[in-house]
């Protein structure tokens, strides 16, 4: 029973974009955690990601009705505002997030490399979610780490290089195959 | 560069957008395309679909009530969970608009919770009330029997069975809720993830002003606000004197 059902989601948002502000609070109360969680994994410092996490509501509330339901996931939608306001923070106050190479929590990294299916199913992730971890297993651990750190941090390929202590010819080679092969993977999961 | 019929590289270029790798002059390039060209939206809605679901893979972390405090203030909301707005039941009332779909299945619902009724009965040791009894059937989202309620208006008794035990996390509840016809809803207590419970039946909580019982999935120990579920609604079903 996942609390983030997507049907579920895209029922409070169109509510929201109808100014329902308890559907608001429904929405805040099942999705701030995991956002939070997102913010303060970008962050790190709790105060930014709780500015991060309020800004990032009170334009889902302003911008709810220009949500499109058959574009795009309603979590995709949500962590892509949150996503947003945490790069255009960082930039505002010029502050440099600190990056550990382990991007990823360890229970996650954990549950990717584990082979059996039961510590991904205890992470409550959305099925989207299961998927991309499922298929993110399948690539090999440097290149799962490129695509994470640039994502998580909002780096360039030169920036994922010097991380990595790699030339960036090949880190752009890996992240390109990597996005290649994950987009094949969640295909192929897809259609099955 | 022209990207228009080239979809290997918009597709490409699509991905590095949305990883966050392309910088600089081709990122404003790309997203001046992104705003004008719908097949650019697209390729790069695709990959946020892809990609995006990356960000629950942080555990989640419950923020400090203070967000929510200053959410509320800064947008004119009133703090607590309700809302002056003409529209605050609006979330209810679609709720009771699926009494409809209801009526249409109330016929094969009631047969079939007469049937659970007897099946019930001849395991109690002591017969229901022939009279003034009332019966739900919640299901899930995928119209699945998941639990009935019968109430006994004479002993002021509500029985919850499980038909299908349910899987419940150590730190949420189940909360069952009366929707009446007009007001707001009301919980009637917490139920376990299996077996029966009995709660009390309050006396206005009869079908003649109570179209629908709904449960919640809330915190351990149930929502904070007694007239408001804080968690999704997982099952429901119409509130019929049988």
């Amino acid at each position: 029973m996942s609390t983030l059902d997507p049907q579920q989601l895209k029922l409070w948002l169109a509510a929201v974009a109808r100014k329902d502000a308890q559907a608001f609070r429904f929405l805040y109360d099942t999705t701030s955690p995991k956002l939070f969680g997102f913010a303060l994994r970008i962050l790190t410092k709790r105060e930014l990601a709780e500015e991060v996490l309020q800004e990032s509501f009170v334009s889902i509330w302003n911008n709810a009705g220009s949500y499109q339901a058959g574009l795009a996931a309603p979590m995709t939608w949500m962590t892509t505002i949150v996503r947003n306001k945490a790069f255009d923070l960082l930039r505002r106050v010029d502050h440099t997030a600190e990056i550990d190479a382990d991007t990823f929590d360890k229970d996650v990294m954990n549950a990717m490399e584990s082979a059996d299916p039961t510590p991904i199913e205890s992470l409550q992730l959305s099925a989207d979610s299961k998927a991309l971890a499922r298929c993110m297993t399948r690539l090999e651990a440097l290149h799962r780490q490129a695509i994470a750190l640039a994502f998580y941090h909002d780096l360039s390929h030169s920036e994922v290089a010097e991380q990595l202590s790699l030339p960036i010819g090949t880190v752009k080679t890996w992240i390109r195959r990597g996005l290649e092969r994950l987009r094949l993977c969640l295909q192929k999961m897809e259609d099955a | 560069m022209n990207i228009a019929g080239n979809e290997r590289l918009l597709d490409k270029l699509a991905a590095e957008y949305v990883l966050g790798t392309l910088k600089g002059g081709a990122r404003r390039r790309y997203e001046r395309w992104l705003r004008t060209d719908p097949s650019v939206r697209r390729a790069t809605a695709e990959w946020q679909d892809r990609l995006h679901p990356m960000a629950e893979f942080s555990t989640a972390v419950e923020p400090p009530a203070q967000v929510w405090r200053s959410i509320a203030s800064s947008l004119g909301l009133q703090a607590g969970t309700r809302t002056a707005s003409t529209d605050r039941w609006a979330f209810w009332r679609g709720l009771r608009d699926d009494l409809s779909f209801w009526r249409g299945l109330g016929m094969a619902s009631t047969a079939m919770a007469t049937v659970l009724i007897a099946v019930l009965a001849t395991r109690a040791p002591q017969p229901v009330a022939p009279v003034n009894s009332f019966v739900a059937m919640l299901t899930d989202d995928k119209a699945q029997p998941v639990a009935v309620v019968t109430g006994d208006q004479k002993n002021h008794r509500l029985t919850v069975k499980l038909v299908m035990p349910q899987t419940v996390a150590a730190d949420k509840s189940l909360e069952l809720w009366a929707v009446p016809k007009s007001g707001s809803p009301r919980s009637l207590g917490l139920l376990s993830a299996n077996g029966s419970i009995t709660l009390p039946l309050p006396a206005d909580a009869t079908p003649q002003t109570v179209g629908l019982l709904a449960v919640s999935l809330e915190p351990k120990g149930g929502s904070l606000n007694p007239n408001s579920p804080s968690g999704p609604i997982i099952f429901k079903g119409a509130w019929i004197v049988i």
